[in-house]
C-alpha cells in the first residue's frame, strides 16, 4: 500500500525542482505528444534513452519510478503478451506447435499449481513469473510424448515482436513522465501551475480556479487516505478479519468493514477541510492573492525549448522517414 | 509463554530509502496473567508501534517476537508458517480512535462483530454484548443505535465493548480515556481494573495521564525516542528517576504529598499511591 507514488512529492534539489511549474505542465505534455508521434521501435527506444538522461541529469532514482510502474505490470504484460500473440503482420519469426498431450497438460497444471503455492515465498515474484511462464512454453514446444490431444502453433511475426515492445515502451515513458512531473513538483506548486495553465479555459467561462482546487486536493489526499486506509485493515484485524484469507462470502464482509469507515472517515475529512478553509476566508471562485508567485527564468525557457526541439524532431521523424 | 519481544527493531519505509525508526532493541517480557501494566512517553516515542506489534499486527523488522508460543519475526511471516488471526483473539486490542472500526448499522451488531468471526454463535455473542454494553457505562437502549451517531465517548466505549466481547487473554488499550470526562474516565479505568483483578487477566494500557499510572499500575514501561527506557515499579519510577528529562510529569497524589512534606516540615515514611492512603498517613502523623 505504501510503495504507491502517484501524487507523492519527494524533496530534492536538481534543476528538475527548480523549473517552474508551468514549464512542467506545459512540457510534459508537449513530450507526451512528441511520444505519441513517434512511429517505430527505434526512435522509441532513442526516446527511452532520452529519459533516462533526463532522470540521471534530475537525480532522480530509477528505483523510484520503477515503483511508479509497479502497479502497472499488469497491464504492461497484458498489452504486451496481447500483441505478441495476435499481431499478424510483418514476417514470421517463429513457429513452432504446441503439443498438448496427456503429459503435458498435467505437467502445465502440476507446473500451475507449483507457482501459485510458490509465489508467495519467492522474493523476486515477477521474475519468478516469466520463469514459470517460460518453463510452461518449453514443456509445450519440446515435449512431445504421449497421446497427443490436440495441437496448437504458437508463432510470433516481426511486427507482433515490435509492436509488443513499441507499446510497452509508450506505456513506460508517459508513466515516467507524469510521475516525475508529480515526484518533483510541491502539490501547491502544481495547483498554481495548473491554475495558470488552464486560464485560457476561462473565455469559455470554466472555472479554472475550482477545478485546480479540486485537483490539487484529491492530490494531496491520496497519500492521506492510504495512511487511513491502512490504519481501518489493522483496526479490523484486531477483531478476527483475515484480509488474506477467507470464502467469498467473508470477502464481501471484508470489504464492507473495509469501506464504510474509510467513506464516513473522508466525509469527516472533508467537512473538516472546508470548515479549516472557510475560517481562513476561503470563498470558491472569488480572487485571492498569493503568498508565492510563479517566476518565469531563462532555465524554464531552455526546458520548454528543448521540449519543443523534442516535439519538431518528433514530427519530423513522423513525415520524413 | 506470554509476551516476549528479543531484540525487536521497526522501522516504518518511507520514500527515502532510510525509513523511520519507531522500535529500537526492544527486550520485553509480559506475562499472560496477572500484569496491570502501563505504558507511558511523548507522542511519537513509539508506544503504538509497541502495542501493535504485541498482537502481531505489525511484524519487527529485525529481532523477533514470541506470542503465547507462536514465533513471528521476517521469516515465519513471509513464509506464512505462523497463523496470526487466533493470536489477535487471544491478544484484544483496542485502537486510539473508534473511527477506524465502528462500520455496522447498529451498535450491536458492531460488537458481535469481532466474536463472530472468532466462531461464536450470534445468540452468545449478543448475549455477550447485553452484557458488555453495561459494563462500558452505557445500558441497553444503545444497542440498537447506529454507531455514528454517538459522541466520541460514546464510540469509544462501544469500540472497547467490541473487543471485550472477543474474550481476550491479553487486553491492549490504545489511549482508552482520551476524549472522555474525569468521571467516565475513573469510571471506564476501574472496569480494566475489574477485569484484571476478578479474571486475572493481563491488561496493558497507553496513557498519558500520570495519575493513571500511579494509581492502578503495578508495572509501567516508559519509551522515548524509540527505545524502552524504564520497565518497573510506578513508585520508583516517579520518586526516584528524573523524569523530567523524559517529559514526564509527577502523579498529583505526589506533588500534594510533596507539599504538605515542605509546608508541615516533615517527611513520610512512605509515598501514598492514592488519596486514601495519604488521609491514612495524616492521620497518623495527626495522632
Amino acid at each position: 500500500m505504501k510503495n504507491i507514488v502517484i501524487g507523492r512529492y519527494i524533496p530534492g534539489n536538481s534543476f528538475l525542482y527548480k523549473i517552474d511549474p508551468r514549464t512542467k505542465i506545459i512540457a510534459l505534455i508537449i513530450l507526451m505528444v512528441a511520444v505519441f508521434m513517434l512511429r517505430s521501435l527505434i526512435f522509441m527506444l532513442a526516446g527511452l534513452g532520452l529519459i533516462m538522461l533526463l532522470l540521471a541529469i534530475g537525480k532522480i532514482s530509477v528505483k523510484r519510478v520503477y515503483l511508479g510502474l509497479r502497479p502497472l505490470m499488469f497491464l504492461l504484460i497484458f498489452t504486451f503478451s496481447f500483441q505478441i500473440l495476435f499481431n499478424t503482420q510483418g514476417t514470421q519469426l517463429i513457429d513452432v506447435t504446441l503439443h498438448y498431450t496427456v503429459l503435458t497438460i498435467p505437467l502445465i497444471i502440476a507446473l500451475f499449481f507449483f507457482w501459485m503455492y510458490t509465489k508467495k515465498i519467492i522474493r523476486f515474484k515477477l521474475l519468478y513469473f516469466f520463469f514459470i511462464v517460460s518453463l510452461i512454453l518449453s514443456v509445450l514446444i519440446f515435449i512431445d510424448v504421449g497421446y497427443t490431444l490436440n495441437q496448437g502453433a504458437l508463432t510470433i511475426y516481426s511486427q507482433g515482436l515490435e509492436m509488443a515492445f513499441f507499446i510497452m515502451l509508450r506505456l513506460i515513458i508517459i508513466v515516467t513522465l507524469s510521475t516525475i512531473l508529480t515526484l518533483t513538483t510541491k502539490p501547491t506548486d502544481l495547483n498554481l501551475g495548473l491554475e495558470s495553465v488552464l486560464k485560457p479555459l476561462k473565455i469559455f467561462r470554466v472555472n479554472t480556479e475550482e477545478i485546480a482546487m479540486i485537483l490539487a486536493i484529491s492530490l494531496r489526499y491520496i497519500p492521506t487516505l492510504l495512511d487511513e486506509a491502512n490504519k481501518i485493515m489493522l483496526a479490523q484485524a484486531s477483531r478476527g478479519v483475515d484480509f488474506s484469507e477467507g470464502k467469498l462470502k467473508d470477502k464481501v464482509m471484508q470489504i464492507v468493514s473495509l469501506l464504510v469507515p474509510m467513506f464516513i472517515i473522508s466525509f469527516k475529512r472533508s467537512d473538516e477541510l472546508a470548515n479549516a478553509m472557510e475560517a481562513r476566508s476561503f470563498v470558491p471562485g472569488r480572487n485571492r492573492t498569493r503568498l508565492q508567485t510563479l517566476h518565469w527564468s531563462s532555465l524554464d525557457t531552455v526546458a520548454l525549448s528543448i521540449a519543443f526541439v523534442a516535439l519538431f524532431t518528433s514530427i519530423a521523424l513522423r513525415i520524413f522517414v | 509463554m506470554g509476551i516476549k519481544f528479543k531484540r525487536v527493531e521497526f522501522k516504518y519505509q518511507g520514500f527515502d530509502e532510510k525509513g523511520y525508526l519507531a522500535l529500537s532493541n526492544i527486550n520485553l517480557t509480559i506475562k499472560p496473567q496477572g500484569e496491570f501494566i502501563t505504558l507511558i512517553g511523548e507522542t511519537g516515542s513509539g508506544k503504538t508501534t509497541l502495542v501493535q506489534h504485541m498482537n502481531a499486527l505489525l511484524t519487527p523488522t529485525s529481532g523477533e517476537m514470541d506470542i503465547l508460543g507462536a514465533i513471528i519475526n521476517q521469516e515465519t511471516i513471509r513464509k506464512k508458517s505462523v497463523k496470526l488471526n487466533p493470536i489477535r483473539q487471544k491478544v484484544g486490542l483496542v485502537f486510539q480512535f473508534p473511527e477506524y472500526q465502528l462500520f455496522e448499522e447498529t451498535v450491536e451488531k458492531d460488537i458481535i462483530f469481532g466474536p463472530k468471526n472468532y466462531g461464536v454463535s450470534e445468540t452468545e455473542a449478543i448475549q455477550r454484548a447485553k452484557e458488555l454494553i453495561k459494563v462500558v457505562g452505557l445500558n441497553e437502549s444503545y444497542l440498537s443505535r447506529s454507531p455514528f451517531n454517538l459522541s466520541g465517548g460514546e464510540k469509544k466505549r462501544v469500540s472497547i465493548a467490541g473487543i471485550l466481547a472477543m474474550n481476550p487473554d491479553i487486553l491492549i488499550l490504545d489511549e482508552p480515556t482520551s476524549g472522555l470526562d474525569p468521571m467516565g474516565r475513573d469510571e471506564l479505568l476501574k472496569v480494566f481494573f475489574d477485569i484484571h483483578q476478578r479474571l486475572g487477566k493481563t491488561v496493558i494500557i497507553i496513557t498519558h495521564d500520570m495519575n493513571t499510572v500511579f494509581h492502578y499500575a503495578k508495572r509501567v514501561l516508559v519509551m522515548r525516542d524509540s527505545y524502552l527506557v524504564y520497565d518497573g515499579d510506578p513508585m520508583n519510577l516517579f520518586t526516584k528517576k528524573n523524569i523530567e528529562h523524559w517529559n514526564l510529569d509527577i502523579p498529583d497524589i505526589l506533588k500534594l504529598t510533596y507539599q504538605i512534606e515542605e509546608r508541615l516540615d516533615v517527611t513520610f515514611p512512605t509515598r501514598p499511591r492514592n488519596k486514601e492512603a495519604l488521609l491514612e498517613m495524616l492521620k497518623e502523623l495527626e495522632a
